[in-house]
């Protein structure tokens, strides 16, 4: 994956997050390598779910509790869009 | 030593059996197996003999098998279990502090616990020597749930083990789960919240159930889950999966009820979910406080209904006069909702009471999260609002207006997202000049309202 496309996920994902959970933000606020949960953003689990349905009405991807990499992908905007370039549309 | 401990001495004291269920019963399903009775009792026992002295033990389990056989370990031990819903370092901590001889237990290596921890290793399989089941006191003190605390400190609900099983075997009444055939619960509440621990590790104990420990909390996980299980199969869930699995199309299998708690549950979503899965949608009424107390099938019944044992008795305070909900062992409970007794027992929610959020299944006091933001150093004066479609909206948060001369926006989230749970975090910290209090300090709704339009015009 070249350096672009990695930046377009990341900007298209945070434009995601900040529509889906009404943030009170400009998506480009958003620290790509900042927590999205507890600190940083401060999301919580039911963030995580209405992320979820994002993710699979957008990108086809749907999320399983049991995905090895479930902790890892929401850590950061980062390690989400990492993710999704790797799933989307598979 | 007065005349009512001798009564009491002198009576048998009533108890009750760990489980009511034969021991070749299934009562946990997995992705990898079946749990019986016997083998439930027997890791049970292990384990009892493993824990380490104390008197409370918190349980952290996440897969609720294992759950399951660390509550019941500790009641053989007479060590009380912990439930708490915030699991993080600091609330940790705080037990630690509060609780003098206390231990945390786990399966999962991964957490780190309390500072005396103890990992439950495998436990799954072996069917023990066939002994009988052991029989607890009614009064002994099974479990402590604590509330999220809105002003620090969680509230601690005493659970005796007699009021644990009595509204196991009221809950079974209701649903029908006393017929010959099995129902299986998959459940998307943690066991640490009281709901689900009543229904997805409590019911398996006293009910023809068995309970599915597997992993259930995307529409993914859940749809596979309900196909995994034998028929017929009861989701317990919250008005936000059920929104969310409708919103994500998700298939599910026939022979299908579903159990909805935790937040009002709009009988849109209700109608929805009958229409799309053919599964009666049912909703349970309670608290952290008391447990559940009544339900209803929230597209044709108004009227909520009491479980069985379970009564109103009003009392009389000061001028107010409150409605106490009663139960079996357990501790009367003042109710938050104003109530309209209808005919046959039934009774009609009129509406809280005006200063109780609920979000993500939590409670919070407005007035005690204000009190929270007032006691910031720098904040003058603050008030957390609640939008009107806080219960409709799953993303709905709340907002909070500061005074704060000298203060950013970033420090206050900051502090107050050391003293309280991030969901009452406020979504907006907007920063004004003053709010706009009448002569009595009051802020009148309508002030309020203009401050808003101002703000979002902004």
């Amino acid at each position: 994956m070249n350096f672009d496309m990695k930046a377009t996920t990341e900007s298209e994902l945070a434009r995601l997050i900040v529509d889906t959970l009404h943030l009170e933000l400009n998506p480009d606020e958003i620290v790509p390598d900042a927590r999205l949960f507890g600190e940083g953003l401060g999301l919580d689990s039911i963030d995580a779910l209405e992320l979820a349905l994002a993710l699979s009405r957008s990108y086809s991807i749907e999320l399983k509790s049991d995905d090895p990499d479930i902790k890892e992908i929401f850590s950061s905007l980062r390690s989400l869009a990492a993710y999704v370039a790797r799933h989307r549309g598979s | 030593m007065s005349p009512g401990i001798v009564e009491a001495e002198l009576l048998p004291r009533p108890r009750y059996a760990l489980t009511d269920r034969q021991s070749s019963d299934v009562l946990f399903v997995g992705p990898d197996g079946t749990t019986t009775a016997s083998m439930f009792l027997n890791a049970a026992r292990h384990l009892a003999d493993a824990l380490p002295d104390a008197s409370h033990v918190v349980n952290l389990c996440q897969d609720r098998y294992r759950f399951a056989v660390a509550f019941a370990a500790c009641v053989l031990r007479k060590q009380v279990c912990l439930l708490t819903s915030d699991r993080s370092p600091a609330r940790l901590r705080q037990l630690g502090d509060d609780f003098s001889n206390v231990i945390s237990v786990s399966e999962d290596p991964a957490v780190a616990g309390l500072s005396r921890h103890h990992r439950m290793t495998a436990c799954l399989g072996q069917v023990g020597p066939s002994e009988a089941v052991p029989m607890v006191a009614a009064d002994q003190l099974a479990a402590i749930v604590f509330t999220s605390g809105t002003t620090g400190e969680p509230m601690a609900n005493r659970k005796l083990w007699g009021a644990l099983v009595e509204r196991s075997l009221a809950a079974a009444v209701r649903f029908e789960l006393t017929a010959r055939h099995r129902n299986t619960v998959v459940g998307t509440v943690p066991p640490q919240h009281m709901y689900g621990f009543e229904t997805t590790i409590l019911l398996p104990l006293h009910a023809n159930v068995a309970s599915w420990h597997g992993p259930a909390f995307y529409p993914h996980d859940i749809r596979r889950a309900l196909r995994q299980v034998d028929a017929p199969r009861i989701l317990v869930t919250t008005p936000l999966h059920l929104r969310n699995l409708l919103a994500a199309g998700t298939e599910c299998p026939p022979s299908l009820k579903i159990i909805s708690a935790t937040a009002p549950l709009p009988v849109a979503v209700a109608a929805a979910a009958e229409a799309r899965w053919g599964a009666p949608v049912m909703e349970i009424f309670g608290a952290t406080e008391i447990g559940s107390v009544a339900s209803r099938r929230t597209v044709t019944d108004v009227a909520w209904t009491l479980y069985p044992g379970v009564g109103f008795l009003p009392e009389r305070q000061f001028s107010m006069e409150r409605i106490m909900v009663t139960a079996p062992f357990a501790e009367p409970w003042p109710l938050n909702d104003n109530i309209e007794m209808v005919d046959g027992g039934k009774f009609r929610l009129l509406g809280r009471t005006a200063d109780m959020i609920k979000l993500a299944g939590k409670r919070a006091s407005l007035a005690g999260l204000n009190q929270i933001l007032n006691d910031i150093e720098g904040v003058t004066d603050g008030l957390f609002v609640a939008p009107d479609d806080l219960d409709e909206r799953s993303a709905a948060r709340l907002l909070a207006y500061v005074v704060a001369p000298g203060q950013t926006s970033e420090n206050i989230l900051a502090a107050l997202r050391l003293r309280m749970d991030p969901v009452f975090l406020p979504r907006r910290v907007i920063r004004v000049d003053d709010l706009p209090r009448n002569e009595v300090g009051k802020l009148p709704r309508a002030a309020l309202d203009r401050l808003q339009d101002a703000c979002s015009d902004a």
